[in-house]
C-alpha cells in the first residue's frame, strides 16, 4: 500500500542522550521514521522504549541540559526541528504542529478557564482579537462534541470529566489547523467507552482537516484502530516499521511477535499468553549488540555482539534483526547463511 | 460447586454522616449487589472507573464495613465478626493490589514483607520461616537472595510478584486481585497473568479479579459480573458475556474495545455521555440516560435481576427485545498464517530457553 502523499515529517537517525559521559548508551539510538500528509503513524512500545522522549524531542520540549541531541535530523516543512532556535519553535508549536498529552489535567492550566486556554493559542499565532478568539473557541468546543459548549467555555478544567478534558485538549491542539498533531497516549487515562468516543472524534476531525498524526501508544488495539503506518520501538530504537497490515500480518521482529502473543484479546481463550522474559534494561545497562538480545529467545552470539542494521523487507516494511525472517532459521543446525 | 464466598444485597455508602451545617453528599458506591463465588473458579468483576468494583472487592474481604447486606465466607457470616474473630479467616483471604510499590512497605526488606504474615499467623519461625520465604520467592519466579533487598530495587513486574508471594505466604484459599496487572506493561503483564494462573492450579485457589481490561478478563476468568454505577447489570459465564452479551451496557462496553486487527475497523455506535455521579444516581435503571434502547419505563422503574435458565443474571427491562435487535460481540480475526507460524516458533524457543534457565 504505497501512498503518494508527500512527507510532512521525516526523522532520520535521531540519537539523544541524557548523560554527559560519551560511554553511556544513548537513550534514543538512530530513530528514523516518516509521516505522510494526512496519515497516521503509530509509535508503539512499552515503558522505557523512548516513545515519549521521541515526541518531546520533536516538539523541543526536553530540558537541555541534560538532554543532548547527538545526531539526526527531523525535517518538518523544510525546517530541521532539532536545530531551530526556541523562538522559531514557539511559532510552530500549537500552530503548524501541536501536541496532546496523556493526562489532560496536568497539561491544562487549572487557573484559567477552558475558553481562555483555547483562545490563547488563536490570539498568539493568528493575532486574533479577544472576542474573535472566544467565538472560535466556542465553535471548537462544539466541534469536539462538548455538550452545552456555551456554559463550558467559562468552566475550569477541574469542573470537567476526564473525557471532556481530553476533548478540550483536542480542541486546543486543532485550533490553528496544524499540519501535524503529536498525540502521546491520548486515551490511556480514559475508560474504554470514553476512549472509543475520543478515538472516533480524532479520526473524524483528522479526515475533516487533513492533519497528519503521530500517535504514541502502548496499546496494540489502538494501533489496529488508528494507524496507517506503525513503528515498533524497543529500548530507544525502532525495531520494525511498516504499514499497519504488514505489522499485524507479517511481523518480523521477535519483539513485535512476542508483543502480539502477549496481549490477551477478547476472542476465545487459546492457552497461556506468550511472554517476553525479563524487563527493559535501564539505560546505563543497555547491551552492546541488539538491545533486545537479552530477552530474545532466538538470540545468538552475533546478536549480543553487533547491533543489527535496518533492512528493507518490502514496501515500507523495515526490520532491525539479524535473524528475520524467523521461519528461515533451521531449528537445530548451526547457521552461517544470511549475513545481509 | 460449592460457594466459597457469597455477597447478599451488599450496599456501601460513603459520607453518610452529615455534620452540622455541612452537607456531605452521600456516595452510593455499591447498591444491592448479590452473587456467589464458587470454590476454585476465577470470578471477575468488571466495570469502568467509579462503578464501585474496587469498593466491592474490599467489602468482600471486610477491609471496608458494609452499610447493609451480608458477606458469607464458607458458610460463616463474617459481616459483623470482630477483628479478633476475623483474624483466622484473614489468613485464608488475601488481597493483591494494583500498585505494588504503594502496597509494599519501603523500609522493610522483601524477606520481612513476605515473612510477616507467616509469623503473624504462627505458620513458621526462625530458620523455617526464612526457608519458607525463599520457597515463596522461587514459587513466584524470583531469586531467594532477593529477601535481603528493598522494594525500590525492583521493577514493577517484580514488585507485583513480591505482592503475590506475600499474599501466598499465609496459605490462602481465596485471593482478591484489585487490578492486579493493570499497572504493568504488556510483556510483563503476560508473565504475571501466567503466574497467577499457574499458582491457582497449583494451590487450588479461588480468584476474584477486579479489573477494567476486558482482554485480561476474557483470558483469565470463568464467570464475569459486569458493574455499572454500583450495581451488577449482568452476570454470566465468560463465554456468554463475551459471545452473546445481553445487557445494553455490556454490549456497549464490548463494542468500545479497540479492534484486534486493522482489517476489522468499522463504524460503530459509541456510547454517548459520561458516567453520572454516584452521589446522584439516575432514577429507575441507572444506565438509562446513556442507553440507546431506553424507554419511559426505564426512567420510572428499576429493573429486577432476572435469572435465566443457563444461570445468567441480567437486570434490564427489555433484554429480550434488545437481543432481537442483533447487537453482537466484538469481531475477532484469526492470526495471519505468517504471524501464527512465527508465534509458534517464538513459543517453542521461549519454552526451550526457560527450561534451560530452570536447569541452570
Amino acid at each position: 500500500m504505497l501512498s503518494e502523499r508527500p512527507f510532512i515529517l521525516e526523522v532520520t537517525g535521531l540519537t539523544l542522550t541524557f548523560s554527559r559521559e560519551a560511554a553511556t548508551p544513548n537513550l534514543l539510538d538512530g530513530v528514523s521514521f516518516s509521516v505522510r500528509e494526512g496519515e497516521t503513524l503509530c509509535i508503539v512500545g512499552e515503558s522505557g522504549s523512548g516513545k515519549s522522549v521521541t515526541s518531546l524531542a520533536l516538539m523541543g520540549l526536553l530540558p537541555s541540559p541534560p538532554a543532548r541531541i547527538v545526531a539526526g535530523t527531523a525535517m518538518f516543512e523544510g525546517q530541521d526541528l532539532l536545530k531551530l532556535p526556541e523562538r522559531a519553535l514557539a511559532d510552530i508549536r500549537g500552530n503548524r504542529m501541536s501536541m496532546i498529552f496523556q493526562e489532560p489535567m496536568t497539561s491544562l492550566n487549572p487557573a484559567y478557564t477552558v475558553g481562555q486556554q483555547i483562545a490563547e493559542g488563536i490570539e498568539r499565532h493568528r493575532g486574533a482579537r479577544k472576542d474573535e478568539a472566544r467565538a472560535e473557541a466556542l465553535e471548537l468546543l462544539r466541534q469536539v462534541g462538548i455538550p452545552a459548549a456555551e456554559s463550558r467555555l467559562d468552566a475550569y478544567p477541574h469542573e470537567l470529566s476526564g473525557g471532556m478534558r481530553q476533548r478540550v485538549m483536542i480542541a486546543m491542539a486543532l485550533a490553528n489547523r496544524p499540519k501535524l498533531l503529536i498525540a502521546d497516549e491520548p486515551t490511556t487515562a480514559l475508560d474504554v467507552t470514553i476512549q472509543a468516543q475520543v478515538l472516533s472524534l480524532v479520526r473524524s476531525l483528522q479526515q475533516a482537516t487533513g492533519t497528519a498524526m503521530v500517535l504514541i501508544t502502548h496499546d496494540l488495539g489502538v494501533v489496529a484502530e488508528m494507524a496507517d503506518e506503525v513503528a515498533v520501538m524497543y529500548a530507544g530504537t525502532i525495531v520494525e516499521c511498516g504499514s499497519v497490515a504488514e505489522i499485524f500480518d507479517d511481523p518480523q521482529h521477535p519483539y513485535t511477535i512476542g508483543l502480539m502473543g502477549a496481549v490477551p484479546t477478547t476472542g476465545k481463550r487459546r492457552g497461556p499468553l506468550a511472554t517476553i522474559r525479563g524487563a527493559v534494561p535501564p539505560p546505563e545497562q543497555m547491551p552492546r549488540g541488539c538491545r533486545f538480545s537479552p530477552r530474545c529467545p532466538f538470540a545468538e552470539p552475533r546478536c549480543h555482539e553487533t547491533a543489527p542494521a535496518t533492512r528493507m523487507i518490502g514496501g515500507t516494511h523495515r526490520v532491525a534483526c539479524h535473524l528475520a525472517p524467523l521461519e528461515a532459521l533451521a531449528t537445530d543446525m548451526p547457521r552461517s547463511r544470511e549475513t545481509a | 460447586m460449592s460457594a466459597i464466598l457469597e455477597a447478599q444485597g451488599l450496599v456501601k455508602q460513603f459520607g453518610v454522616r452529615s455534620r452540622l451545617l455541612s452537607q456531605t453528599p452521600v456516595v452510593h458506591a455499591v447498591n444491592g449487589v448479590s452473587f456467589s463465588v464458587h470454590e476454585g473458579e476465577t470470578f471477575a468483576i468488571v466495570g469502568e472507573s467509579g462503578c464501585g468494583k474496587s469498593t466491592l472487592g474490599r467489602l468482600l474481604l471486610r477491609l471496608l464495613d458494609v452499610t447493609a447486606g451480608r458477606v458469607i465466607y464458607r458458610g460463616t457470616d463474617i459481616t459483623d465478626l470482630s477483628a479478633r474473630a476475623l483474624r483466622p479467616l484473614r489468613r485464608e483471604m488475601q488481597l493483591v493490589f494494583q500498585d505494588p510499590l504503594a502496597s509494599l512497605n519501603p523500609s522493610m526488606t522483601i524477606g520481612r514483607i513476605i515473612g510477616e504474615p507467616i509469623e503473624l499467623h504462627g505458620l513458621a519461625r526462625g530458620a523455617q520461616r526464612r526457608e519458607r520465604v525463599a520457597e515463596l520467592l522461587r514459587t513466584v519466579g524470583l531469586q531467594p537472595g532477593y529477601a535481603e533487598r528493598f522494594p525500590h530495587e525492583f521493577s514493577g513486574g517484580q514488585r507485583q510478584r513480591i505482592g503475590i508471594a506475600r499474599a501466598l505466604a499465609s496459605e490462602p484459599r481465596l485471593i482478591v486481585g484489585d487490578e492486579p496487572v493493570s499497572a504493568l506493561d504488556v510483556s510483563v503483564q503476560a508473565q504475571v497473568i501466567n503466574l497467577l494462573e499457574r499458582l491457582k492450579a497449583e494451590f487450588g485457589l479461588t480468584l476474584v479479579i477486579v479489573a477494567h481490561d476486558l482482554g485480561v478478563i476474557r483470558h483469565m476468568s470463568d464467570r464475569v459480573a459486569v458493574m455499572y454505577l454500583g450495581e451488577i447489570v449482568e452476570l454470566a459465564s465468560v463465554d456468554a458475556v463475551f459471545d452473546t452479551p445481553l445487557h445494553p451496557y455490556t454490549q456497549a462496553l464490548l463494542q468500545a474495545i479497540p479492534v484486534s486487527h486493522p482489517g476489522l475497523r468499522r463504524e460503530r455506535p459509541a456510547l454517548t455521555g459520561d458516567l453520572p455521579s454516584p452521589t446522584a444516581p439516575p432514577p429507575g435503571c441507572r444506565f438509562h440516560p446513556r442507553c440507546p434502547h431506553a424507554k419511559p419505563l426505564c426512567r420510572e422503574a428499576k429493573p429486577e435481576h432476572e435469572t435465566l435458565s443457563d444461570g445468567r443474571q441480567i437486570a434490564c427491562h427489555f433484554w429480550r427485545e434488545i437481543q432481537m435487535s442483533g447487537a453482537g460481540a466484538p469481531l475477532e480475526a484469526a492470526a495471519s498464517p505468517k504471524l501464527a507460524q512465527r508465534l509458534a516458533l517464538y513459543r517453542e524457543r521461549q519454552a526451550k530457553v526457560e527450561a534451560a534457565e530452570a536447569d541452570a
